[in-house]
């Protein structure tokens, strides 16, 4: 019993440690600092992206963007430009050029640092 | 709808059955995604393509002007065909070109009021029109299901939301600018350019862009909405005294259930409950396993649905009107939408239930039957009269050609007219019959672009041009 109980409390430190979950309105308070790219976020993705009801990542949720980033930048540009799942094609931004892509991405998922 | 205690004792056993690790598993699974078209094409244009997927280009141009003026300039040079898009929900192919794409993304918000006109860019999201206006204490009467469309997209397609005294979208255009292929910005109003006003307010692109157009506002009152689920026939029965009875209600029939959920939305002053989180999701995910473990036998699969649906707790929430009329859709659907006379619409969705349950067994999306007022727009569905619409929906992954084989036919036998931006297959002399001032609107389009610069293959077809 000793045992289970170090095991549960050790496993509710670990969860205490990991990324604090994001609420919709911090999200929906978080704009690039680029200009064109805040632009392209407001009109496009934040629309989804800091609604949970819309089935996609909020943006800056590192519980939800972890696995999607572990799959490769390529992969998850790749889902955008062609949708997948209930993400559709560009995300609905026809202004967005693939590097706009790239960085909202980047953006949304917090790993603007990113090479 | 009575179930026989055979049957329920039957769908019991089925639950039982279901528990077991193969039947969940049976039940939760997924369809691969659709094969996609590649990124870029041989001369490295990037990939559109449409909300759904099934329709797709790779442009020569993209253009995001970010005036009206550069615009302007740009529609005289620009390679055609030129295509405006905005966020690429309709379903038909009225935007793939492999000439220029237009989006109007940098020509959003509010411009300006005139009293309680709005003066609103034509490539504002409706989503985003809900907060602009409600800064100033107004609102759109009416707003569709989905949200994420363009103004102008919505307007040159009839979108609509649902209510028996509310008009659709393009009809609370007072006024609108729009650009057209010589370069001119032409002012459109009741009064002024009356013949291209009434021609443009619903056009598809196919005139010149719209820039702008000034809409009618209601008071941004709260509203009480009502979700609850009952018997498919009384749904029916009790449709038409709902309609005159709510500001806004609707329907979803639910085949192979025997159930419908209705929707209402009427004014109070109550004070704001905001909805809950969404629950449209999980109510398909039931409908999307009771197709996956029982499509083999309707009685059963009506059985367990009815079973699993009939107990739903209504759902009730206060709140203004642009944060309950529309609905987050996450997952993606194709659709077919036809506006039919309102004396036929009950007749038409009994039909296309029943040859959904007939002959379509992998079908479980629920079937949206809405009324919408009467307006003048020339290419308006609902020109000279108010109409009532079934739209028929199938998940992204599965097969939708059943709706042109089977479902459209009924449609068309009750004198309907399609959802300009939902599937159809008709041409230009079926059209010429639908709408009475099918000609005129011809002669302006000739008018504005003789050469068809605006005109994709699919508008060629519609057109007949």
């Amino acid at each position: 019993m000793k045992t289970i109980v170090t095991i549960v409390v050790a496993c509710a430190a670990l969860a205490a440690c990991g990324p604090k979950p994001i609420t919709p309105a911090e999200a929906a308070k978080l704009a690039s600092a680029d200009a064109r790219l805040a632009k392209l976020y407001e009109g496009a993705c934040k629309t989804c992206h800091t609604n949970p009801d819309s089935g996609a990542p909020l943006t800056h949720d590192a519980r939800a963007w972890g696995p999607r980033w572990a799959q490769g930048e390529e992969v998850l540009l790749l889902h955008v430009v062609q949708g997948y799942k209930g993400m559709p094609s560009l995300g609905q931004c026809v202004a967005c050029g693939p590097r706009d892509l790239q960085a909202l991405v980047r953006f949304m998922a917090d790993k603007e640092d990113a090479k | 709808m009575k179930i026989s205690r055979r049957a329920a004792l039957t769908a019991g056993s089925l639950g039982v059955v279901a528990a077991g690790a193969g039947a969940v598993s049976l039940a939760n699974r997924e369809k691969p995604e659709p094969p996609a078209p590649p990124v870029l094409d041989q001369n490295d244009r990037l990939l559109w393509r449409n909300w759904s997927g099934i329709q797709h280009a790779y442009p020569a141009q993209r253009a995001a002007p970010a005036s009206e003026d550069e615009l302007a300039a740009l529609l005289p040079k620009a390679p055609g065909p030129i295509r405006a898009v905005g966020a690429g929900h309709s379903f038909t192919a009225l935007v793939p070109t492999d000439g220029t794409l237009v989006s109007l993304d940098n020509l959003a918000g509010v411009a300006g009021w005139d009293g309680d006109v709005a003066q609103v860019w034509a490539g504002t999201r409706l989503g985003a029109l809900g907060p602009a206006l409600a800064e100033k204490g107004r609102a759109m009467p009416g707003l569709p299901d989905i949200n994420k469309q363009s103004l102008g997209g919505a307007m040159g397609t009839a979108t609509h939301g649902a209510g028996k005294a509310i008009p659709a979208i393009h009809a609370e255009a007072q006024s609108l600018r729009l650009a057209t292929v010589t370069g001119e910005v032409i002012e459109a109003s009741p009064t002024k350019n009356s013949e291209i006003f009434q021609a443009a307010k619903v056009s598809m692109g196919a005139l010149g862009v719209i820039t702008q157009a000034h809409l009618a506002t209601a008071a941004n009152r709260r509203l009480h909405r009502r979700v609850w689920v009952e018997d498919f026939e009384a749904a029916c029965d009790q449709a038409e005294a709902r309609w005159a009875k709510h500001r806004n209600f609707e329907f979803y029939a639910v085949p192979f259930t025997g159930l419908a959920a209705n929707i209402s939305h009427d004014e109070t002053d109550e004070a704001a409950r905001p909805r809950g989180p969404d629950t449209d999701s999980g109510f398909l995910e039931v409908l999307r396993s009771c197709r996956n473990l029982l499509a083999f036998s309707t009685p059963l699969r009506k059985a367990a649905a009815h079973a699993l649906l009939s107990t739903a707790k209504p759902e009730e929430a206060v709140d203004e009107g642009w944060k309950l009329l529309s609905t987050e859709r996450p997952v993606r659907f194709n659709e077919m939408e036809y506006h039919l006379p309102p004396e036929a619409q009950i007749p038409a969705l009994k039909e296309v239930v029943a040859t959904i349950e007939k002959h379509r067994p992998d079908v479980f999306f629920p079937i949206e039957v809405r009324r919408i007022a009467a307006d003048d727009a020339w290419l308006s569905p609902f020109n000279a009269g108010p109409r009532g619409s079934v739209a028929v929906h199938c998940h992204y992954k599965d097969q939708y050609g059943f709706m042109f084989e089977l479902i459209e036919p009924i449609f068309r036998r009750h004198g309907g007219r399609p959802h300009w931006g939902k599937l159809h297959s008709l041409g230009a002399a079926d059209f010429a019959a639908l709408y009475p001032r099918w000609k005129d609107f011809l002669e302006v389009r000739r008018e504005l672009d003789p050469q068809g610069r605006l005109l994709n293959p699919f508008l060629h077809k519609v057109f007949g041009v």
